[in-house]
């Protein structure tokens, strides 16, 4: 219980929000990517959250109404498994026999507003710091 | 009630207390806004403790579901609004709690410096 186990908690949050934005950027910039090194097209990537130290066991869980609190953290990186979106392009150098590439399933406006929402999640993050940077600067102020 | 080895009377005394109590929930409220987006995840705060004279030591075993909010499609049930307001609010009381210390350290002082110092 400190003030800088605050500020721990909420650099948990800045990590997480992060790597989901990095995400979102990376499914944007591969919207229309046909080539990958697994083969076949990009497929759109996505951060599960995980309330980090969660509790497993029967006994953790009985007491988790009286953990302390806890950070997050990003457990997986969820891969699309949708079947790739087929567009009609012969001319196309990765078009099949009857003239269809397999592109990549990202809706450009889904990913605009998860990279919103991630983006908002930060600043809050980022409020909470400030915030607790400020109780800490006036915890000091009391020795002068 | 023994004043400590502080110095500092009653007063000092409970506000030190205070000061832990509201670092606890500084930590509550950091947590849930980390947790804003995880699925599942309940909204969490620290309970006041009524008496003063020690309860807050065990501030952190006090941490509590908070009733009465939506909770949406993943389960999560963290309002940002409330995180918001429980910031500015917690940061305040801080402030407070910590200009009234000051000025119960600043009676020590002077009494040290035989009333020189105001």
């Amino acid at each position: 219980m400190s003030l800088f186990g605050a500020i721990s908690i909420s650099a948990t949050g800045l990590e997480a929000q992060r790597t989901r934005a990095e995400l979102i950027t990376e499914n944007l910039a591969n919207a229309d990517t046909t080539r990958t090194p697994d083969g076949g097209p990009y497929r759109r990537k996505d951060a599960v959250f995980t309330s980090a130290s969660a509790p497993l066991s029967f006994d953790e869980a009985l007491s988790f109404a009286s953990g302390q609190p806890d950070g997050v953290s990003v457990s997986e990186i969820a891969v699309d498994d949708r079947d790739p979106e087929q567009r009609y392009l012969p001319g196309h150098p990765d078009a099949d026999a009857q003239g269809y590439v397999a592109f990549p399933r990202i809706n450009p406006a889904e990913e605009m507003v998860d990279l919103m929402g991630a983006s908002r999640s930060y600043a809050a993050n980022v409020a909470a710091i400030s915030s607790v940077k400020d109780m800490i600067a006036r915890s000091i102020d009391l020795f002068r | 009630m023994s004043l400590g080895n502080a110095g500092i009377g009653q007063t000092g005394h409970a506000l030190g207390q205070y000061l832990s109590y509201l670092t606890a929930r500084q930590e509550a409220i950091a947590s849930n806004i980390a947790n804003a987006d995880t699925p599942g995840f309940k909204t969490r705060d620290v309970e006041v403790p009524v008496d003063f004279s020690g309860a807050i030591e065990e501030a952190r075993d006090m941490v509590v579901d908070v009733p009465g909010l939506t909770t949406r499609n993943d389960g999560n049930n963290v309002s940002i609004d409330r995180e918001a307001r429980l910031l500015a609010e917690n940061t305040l009381k801080f402030t407070l709690a910590t200009q009234l210390l000051r000025g119960e350290i600043k009676d020590i002082r002077s009494a040290i410096e035989e009333g020189r110092a105001a």
